[in-house]
């Protein structure tokens, strides 16, 4: 692979785990504009541990990734009682508010006769960790791939546990779950975290692929992408999200097909798109019927289904 | 104390323009239920259209007010005929999702219109200032501030005198209801929708020449500043959209004076925060918004 395939890889892989974050958030029925502020925290962090303070890679990304749920958790316990668009945009001032505090924020050492670390709006350069410890960028791109398929995994074995049908089941109305037993504000407050340790996950990655982050990189838009690629690939799997970032990143961005009226073919055709599917192109209805396909259980026969009348498929 | 009283008249000026801008989120927040962030692209595709007809032509300014406003009407059915009608009750978030994909093709189209990060607008006034005793106002603010005090009475008007206004109301209690006892719904919807985008492109032409230029940034400076101060003030409230922008344009100057333009927005942004966590309502909304709004009779805009 060419250096410069490699780099769309890379950052499709990277995007991807902002938009399982806000993905995450969604499947329990809540939108936050505000996914991105985790990202941020996650990259700052891992990016003044390894390059500042010259710990291991690895020590890096779990600060990213605990910073980001620890400032999820901070968020989530006054927010998360909020609803539909007072949470949204609770979410976004908070994002807002955070890209700000990093345009103010400066913390620098100096390092090999250079200064290091966060100048305010001048971002933070020089996260060199990969270069220094010769990481080449495809090691670095399976790196990535292989911490996003972990995470895939975990979120595959999160759906098909009680965790997550309790995500769901608050998603689709959380009155009717908390009168089955769900404790609402704690499940969602988990859901939070988790969203907050992904995003800050791929923060940290994000910081080191780029090797430099600015305040502006992290604004509303990067949170409302994110948001529209777990619904342009589909809500009923993790893998929703995944196809959107491809779609996106991969499709368009990076080949130059449209050139000037990228953004007037892409714009057009996600709002096709979600007039034919409203909940994105990876449904719930899709995944279920590929599900029992693959499953190859016979379908129900007729007695069965002159219970409920026809059942739905 | 002369300074401070200086400082909220220019933050209650600026003011001005962010509560315009909340009337018109107000109206289709408040009817739909649903989050339109195409509300500024749409302003802007009027404001860019004025523009180019401006450079091109130098034709009177009150032409170029008209093809603003016509410009953002036009923008605005587009958004309501492509993410709003067909999308069905229910589906809040991709109607959101959608109109934030239209964000995107607007901004590009206005962007192909006219590249430059920046082009001249027409004033109202040539800029000047006027001074009323210590104080110093600009003549464009008061214009401001007289069309958002208007417009907010000739919607009140509207929304409690006419028919029009009564069926609106109907929609907003439940619209199914409103179907069964005769209302055009989705008529009713388009016809608030092109009005909400109207007086959107009243805010957008009053701001631009105001400053006497347009930029680029137009359709998210629209879309963020009516949203906060629709939030700030109270959901879907036309009182809630006055005193939001009032209060959001105070903020912002008392911060700005005191600590610099990143700790203004800092400010706004950190008091809208405070607020939805102790007042989800805003400051005229009730707390009965805090149960999921719409419960009762309406849709919830989230999920499924």
């Amino acid at each position: 692979m060419d250096d410069h395939l490699i780099g769309i890889v890379s950052n499709i892989g990277v995007i991807s785990f902002v938009a399982l974050s806000a993905y995450l958030l969604l499947l329990t029925g809540e939108i936050s504009f505000g996914q991105q502020a985790f990202f941020a925290i996650g990259a700052y962090t891992s990016g003044i541990v390894t390059a500042m303070w010259q710990l291991p890679f690895a020590l890096g990304l779990g600060a990213g990734a605990a910073t980001g749920a620890a400032a999820a958790l901070l968020v989530g316990l006054p927010t998360l009682r909020l609803h539909g668009l007072q949470f949204a945009i609770a979410t976004l001032a908070f994002a807002e508010a955070v890209r700000i505090l990093f345009e103010l924020f400066r913390y620098q050492i100096v390092r090999d006769g250079e200064l290091v670390g966060p100048n305010g709006i001048e971002g933070f350069r020089n996260i060199r960790y990969i270069f220094e410890n010769d990481v080449s960028a495809t090691e670095f791109m399976l790196i990535i791939y292989g911490l996003l398929g972990a995470t895939l995994f975990g979120l595959f074995l999160l759906e098909r546990s009680r965790l997550g049908t309790a995500f769901r089941m608050i998603g689709e109305d959380d009155l009717l779950a908390a009168t089955q037993g769900v404790a609402v504000v704690p499940v969602k407050l988990t859901a939070a975290c988790l969203a907050g340790t992904i995003a800050g996950l791929g923060g940290g990655l994000y910081a080191h692929l780029t090797t430099y982050v600015e305040p502006a990189i992290f604004d509303v838009m990067l949170g409302v992408h994110s948001l529209a690629y777990g619904l342009i690939g589909g809500l009923g799997t993790a893998f929703g999200p995944l196809l959107g970032v491809v779609i996106d990143i991969g499709l368009l961005e990076s080949t130059r097909w449209f050139a000037g009226y990228r953004m007037i073919v892409f714009g057009g055709l996600v709002a096709v798109l979600l007039i034919v599917r409203p909940r994105g192109l990876l449904d719930e209805q899709l995944v279920h019927r590929i599900r029992r396909a693959v499953r190859r259980r016979p379908r129900p026969s007729p007695a069965n289904d002159t219970v409920l009348g026809k059942e739905l498929s | 104390m002369i300074p401070f009283i200086q400082t909220t008249l220019d933050g209650l000026m600026v003011g001005s323009s962010y509560g315009l801008l909340a009337l018109g989120f107000a109206l289709i927040f408040g009817v739909m239920r649903r989050l339109n962030l195409s509300y500024g692209p749409s302003i802007m595709i009027g404001a860019y259209l004025g523009t180019l007809l401006y450079i091109k032509f130098g034709p009177p300014t009150y032409v170029v007010a008209i093809v603003a406003v016509a410009g953002s009407v036009m923008a605005g059915i587009y958004v309501e005929r492509l993410c709003f009608a067909p999308l069905g009750v229910g589906a809040g978030v991709a109607s959101m999702v959608s109109s934030f994909a239209i964000w995107m093709q607007l901004e590009q189209a206005s962007l192909l219109m006219l590249p430059r990060h920046s082009y001249p607008f027409p004033s109202l006034t040539g800029g000047e200032l006027w001074s009323l005793g210590p104080f110093v106002v600009r003549p464009d603010y008061l214009i401001m501030l007289a069309a958002m005090l208007a417009m907010s009475a000739a919607l009140t008007l509207l929304l409690y005198r006419t028919r029009f206004g009564l069926g609106l109301r109907a929609i907003v209690e439940n619209s199914l209801a409103a179907s069964l006892s005769g209302i055009d719904v989705e008529r009713t919807m388009l016809k608030a929708f092109a009005l909400a985008s109207a007086i959107g492109g009243v805010a957008g032409f009053l701001v631009l020449s105001a400053n006497q230029q347009v930029t680029a940034m137009l359709g998210m400076w629209a879309t963020l500043k009516g949203l906060i101060a629709m939030m700030i003030g109270g959901l879907g409230s036309i009182p809630g959209a006055i005193v939001g922008g009032l209060a959001l344009g105070v903020i912002e100057a008392h911060s700005q004076n005191l600590f610099g333009p990143q700790v203004r927005d800092l400010a706004a942004y950190a008091v809208l925060f405070v607020l939805l966590v102790l007042r989800p309502g805003g400051i005229l909304g009730t707390t009965a918004v805090r149960r999921g709004m719409g419960q009762r009779g309406g849709d919830r805009w989230t999920t499924t």
